[in-house]
């Protein structure tokens, strides 16, 4: 109740707020629809709901024609590409799979003042920008793992002394990636308890790939695309995959979760730390839903041997289509989505912001609330190691040629050497055929 | 507007010489071509391109025979071909063995079997994506109901990974795959019972056969064209089968349980590269026609052993 109440008032002020600062003037787009194709989720509806202030503003109105995941989406883009379809107006984008679609949307640019865009965290306005043109606007929906742990474990005596003993430090949640591969094998006691998971097929795998690789000093591609990571970095990386999932250290399905899947399991209670996104800390810890709850811990993302953290990020965000009949009006619903009074209203239901000044509003407004704080101080640190994923179209079509050869050496059908190598001359294979080189 | 009527006598005149046989067939003919043929012909033709659904431009990309050279070449299209063979041999076989004792056992029942016959269609009216996401959650390997199962009757103390381990996965899908559609075995089976003759069974019993003598030379023979007719149709179905894999498994892991389908499906959708796709969906197409053709050659034999023939 106490929820809604602030978001209404956000709501209005948000209005208010567009209303006074907007250069459009109501009733400027009398009579224009916009057909949008947008992001379906809970989650995604506090945001939705302003869209009646934007058309009350404008005069215009938003025809919402698809609500779907972004997997969904992205087929459907696709189809739409292909059928040559494409006269709707404003879509859901991804950083992950923006760059697949170099012809879809238009440059935002033009449509935005440098001050506007200026409000954005840089990095993001930089992975959002394709071959040097803006394609997209990111709204309060930013990515980035963090490390979620059951405090308990840390706090029992028993097995402080005993890891002590063992290894001759105390025990803490985990700074390094060893320490968190030594930890996870500590704590697991299969087929009660595992000691952490990890995402094991699709884009997920090779994304959880990537940051480590990163983090231990390597890179996925070369400046020209050719693939980088048959590297020492990637061998480190694929190295702590196998070494965790042949301690019994991961639930022997690992391989075959995905995000669903692992919030379900850190949630059971049955997972002692995990690397996870922000939008799953009120799931976490919320007794009706989580075992966990009362007993979570949020810090940080470790680091690799090469010091720098894990950061795979993505956010979300909007972009208009090039076959826009109006493509201003559609650019002024994109701004109005992602301005800052609209992201203060969107982070209020947990979830990130992607403008510099909505940080500081979310950290006051979680005053109190000892458990938020926590959270929101863990994301915070964990946004300053945030990289992207590399900006070629082929990305997914790369990762589903790498994720089956990482899962090939994680269940032991080949060596870290084979599975690096084949995913390489096969990645090396799609980018020659593709002509990126 | 006289040359409309021109070309509307023109049109008149040209209706008038094609033969009756063909008008009437014709709008068939252009229902076929317009839902079958076009598409065919289309996915035909992109095959011999490098079309990618996000790039509409590379349409008109003849690269010739490229795609299915690749595809020929490509140890992990043959391996989902034969895992293809594979899932289809031993899913059919097994759905028509439990298929025919269900049918038999049934048969046999004399009150009730109405109701026995309905609950028996049950798992066909499910759909695919419900049936894989039931048992995708029960083979969980962590809170999936048989490991708890398992662990509880204390015959298990080990996640056992049904759907990671290279044989447990294929086994699990299988079982999906078999516990949804053995009954489509079991009712066209139980139809071919139905219409056995009697006299051939009562002059066996007077002749003093087995029951093992007069099933396998009385009951089997008349039941053959039976089991052909569902073994050509689920043939062409399992040949077919993507929602229950893809949802169980997706062909992971380490593409251990990758399929014609969830191979060709990805690398369309996912990687948009509808021109090799297709070609791998043409190369597997022959997969579907051998089946067909073997399945009927043997219908043929079976009804020509009957005298049903001709």
């Amino acid at each position: 109740m106490k929820k809604s109440v602030i978001q209404s008032l956000l709501s209005a002020t948000t209005c208010l707020a567009m209303m006074a600062t907007s250069p459009v003037l109501a009733g400027d787009y009398d009579g224009v629809t916009i057909d949008a194709k947008l992001i379906g989720g809970q989650q995604y509806e506090g945001l939705y709901a302003l869209i009646s202030n934007w058309e009350m503003a404008t005069g215009a109105s938003v025809n919402i024609i698809s609500k779907k995941n972004h997997f969904e989406l992205d087929r459907e883009f696709k189809s739409d590409i292909a059928a040559g379809t494409t006269d709707w107006c404003v879509g859901s984008n991804h950083s992950s799979f923006a760059p697949q679609y170099p012809s879809l949307y238009t440059d935002m640019t033009s449509y935005n003042e440098a001050e506007q865009l200026a409000g954005f965290v840089p990095a993001m306005i930089e992975s959002s920008t394709i071959g040097g043109r803006l394609v997209m606007l990111p709204r309060a929906q930013f990515d980035v793992s963090v490390l979620y742990y059951q405090v308990s474990l840390y706090e029992d005596a028993s097995n402080q002394s005993a890891y002590k003993a063992k290894f001759g430090v105390d025990l803490a949640p985990p700074i390094t990636l060893d320490e968190f591969k030594q930890q996870a094998i500590f704590f697991a006691d299969p087929p009660n308890f595992y000691g952490t998971q990890y995402a094991g097929k699709d884009e997920g795998a090779a994304g959880r790939f990537y940051e480590m690789v990163v983090a231990n000093g390597g890179a996925m591609f070369n400046a020209d695309f050719t693939p980088a990571f048959n590297s020492d970095a990637g061998r480190e990386s694929l190295q702590w995959f196998v070494d965790l999932y042949e301690a019994g250290a991961v639930p022997p399905g690992t391989t075959s979760y995905l995000w669903d899947e692992l919030g379900a399991g850190f949630a059971s209670g049955t997972i002692g730390i995990n690397l996870d996104w922000p939008g799953w800390s009120g799931y976490f810890n919320d007794p009706e839903a989580s075992k966990a709850a009362g007993n979570v811990g949020i810090t940080v993302q470790p680091m690799g041997s090469a010091g720098i953290h894990t950061g795979w990020s993505g956010f979300h965000g909007f972009s208009v289509t090039e076959d826009c009949a109006n493509k201003e009006a559609a650019a002024s619903l994109v701004t109005f989505l992602t301005s800052e009074a609209s992201q203060i209203v969107e982070s209020a239901g947990g979830s990130l912001p992607t403008r510099t000044a909505v940080w500081d509003v979310a950290v006051a407004a979680a005053e109190g609330d000892e458990y938020r704080t926590m959270a929101l101080n863990a994301f915070k640190e964990g946004a300053k190691h945030a990289f992207a994923v590399p900006q070629t179209e082929y990305w997914i079509e790369a990762t589903n040629l790498i994720f089956p050869e990482l899962q090939a050496a994680i269940l032991g059908d080949k060596t870290v050497d084979e599975a690096l190598q084949d995913a390489s001359d096969a990645v090396d294979e799609m980018m020659q055929e593709n002509g990126v080189y | 507007m006289p040359s409309l009527i021109l070309i509307f006598e023109k049109s008149n005149m040209s209706l008038k010489k094609i033969p009756p046989w063909l008008l009437l067939i014709l709008p068939a003919i252009i229902i076929l071509a317009a839902v079958i043929l076009i598409p065919l012909m289309f996915s035909l033709y992109s095959s011999f391109t490098s079309y990618r659904l996000t790039r509409p431009d590379t349409l008109f990309n003849w690269i010739g025979t490229f795609n299915y050279e690749k595809a020929v070449k490509s140890s992990v299209f043959w391996a989902a071909f034969g895992r293809t063979i594979l899932f289809l041999t031993v899913a059919l076989n097994l759905e028509m063995f439990l298929g025919l004792g269900l049918a038999l056992l049934v048969s046999r029942v004399t009150r009730g079997q109405r109701l026995l016959r309905t609950v028996m269609m049950f798992p066909m009216m499910f759909s695919p994506v419900l049936v894989g996401f039931q048992f995708k959650f029960i083979f969980n390997d962590n809170v999936g109901l048989v490991n708890n199962a398992l662990q509880s009757l204390g015959l298990s103390n080990r996640a056992i990974p049904w759907l990671v381990d290279e044989k447990l996965a294929m086994f699990s899908i299988i079982f999906a795959e078999v516990w949804m559609s053995t009954s489509v075995f079991a009712i066209l089976i139980l139809a071919g019972l139905f219409s056995i003759p009697q006299d051939p069974q009562e002059a066996a019993k007077v002749d003093g056969c087995s029951p093992w003598q007069s099933f396998r030379h009385i009951t089997l023979p008349f039941i053959m064209p039976f089991i052909f007719i569902a073994m050509a149709i689920r043939s062409l179905d399992v040949a077919r089968a993507y929602d229950i894999v893809q949802v169980m498994t997706n062909g992971g892991p380490a593409r251990r349980t990758e399929i014609l389908w969830t191979l060709i499906g990805r690398t369309g959708y996912v990687d948009a590269k509808m021109g090799y796709a297709n070609a791998m969906g043409y190369v597997s197409i022959f997969l579907a026609i051998f089946f067909t053709v073997y399945f009927f050659r043997k219908l043929n034999a079976a009804r020509a052993e009957l005298g049903m023939a001709g």
